[in-house]
């Protein structure tokens, strides 16, 4: 059994499973902290500050679990903690509600299908990435846990907190949210009438 | 649209077209991924938009770029981490 890092004399072999199991992943968890904060310098702050976490508290981490989405629970709590200390942007309210409303309102965009052609002679990757950066925050999360970090609903929902249905209705959200960016995104490319894609 | 595939389970295409999503993120049971796999092998109104989603959900995978942590970046982990007692 390995004791708590947090003693006073650390356990060499939780020291040396901190490094072989969490260490690893500080790519992983840069990457997660970057989607959320959209800010570098912000990233940097909330990743050693997850990492200073998790060693810490690395006695709680159940040997065998998933460290990735230990990680990134702990990642998106530090997140949480950054913005509720700066309150630096409105949209980073987190009220699901009113954000569901505004995306709900944004989704009467027809059938997004139609625009397959258009969209599939477009390069999806820089317009998607900048689409991802300017998805509201719950959104994003969601969609970058499941999509592009390739977690199953189940454990989105651990890493974020909530019931796997919020997760799959903020995906619904945030992959229409995409879809209409990449049509408008077409449109302003000159690929696409601009009265088929009217929000 | 409503078009009832009859073969295996009977899946019309609302039901299909609503758990796309689901379908290709393999959230489904094994009953209704089969139903919904047979459907669209056989629904010309389905598979299309079948075909789009999944184009669009693999050019959302593909933004995953190895986007590595800076240098600096880890050096002030590492050397948050030695200061906490980590030996590394």
């Amino acid at each position: 059994m390995t004791g708590t890092i947090s003693s006073a004399e650390p356990d060499r072999v939780a020291t040396r499973r901190f490094e072989v199991e969490a260490l690893p992943w500080l790519d992983d968890v840069y990457r997660f902290a970057l989607s959320m904060t959209r800010d570098e310098s912000d990233a940097d702050d909330v990743v050693q500050e997850t990492f200073l976490r998790a060693y810490r508290s690395w006695h709680t981490f159940e040997p065998g679990s998933e460290c990735r989405k230990w990680l990134f629970t702990i990642c998106r709590n530090v997140f949480l903690r950054l913005r509720e200390r700066e309150r630096r942007r409105v949209d980073y309210g987190g009220d699901d509600a009113q954000l569901e409303a505004l995306a709900s309102a944004q989704e009467s965009v027809g059938s997004i299908a139609e625009h397959a052609d258009v969209l599939s002679r477009v390069d999806l990757g820089p317009a998607l990435e900048r689409a991802i950066g300017e998805l509201p925050e719950v959104f994003r999360s969601a969609v970058v846990l499941v999509d592009v970090e390739g977690m199953a609903y189940n454990e989105a929902a651990s890493v974020l907190g909530v019931p796997v249905g919020t997760i799959r209705s903020r995906l619904f959200r945030g992959r229409r949210l995409l879809q209409e960016a990449l049509v408008i995104f077409g449109r302003d490319a000159g690929l696409t009438a601009q009265a088929s894609c009217e929000v | 649209m409503y078009l009832t595939v009859t073969q295996t389970v009977a899946m019309d295409c609302y039901d299909v077209v609503r758990q796309l999503w689901d379908y290709l993120d393999g959230e489904l049971t094994d009953e209704s991924m089969d139903a919904i796999r047979a459907h669209l092998a056989q629904c010309k109104q389905c598979y299309p938009q079948f075909d789009f989603e999944r184009t669009f959900l693999e050019a959302l995978a593909a933004t995953r770029r190895e986007h590595p942590a800076p240098n600096m970046v880890r050096r002030k982990v590492l050397a948050k981490l030695r200061k906490a007692g980590l030996e590394v």
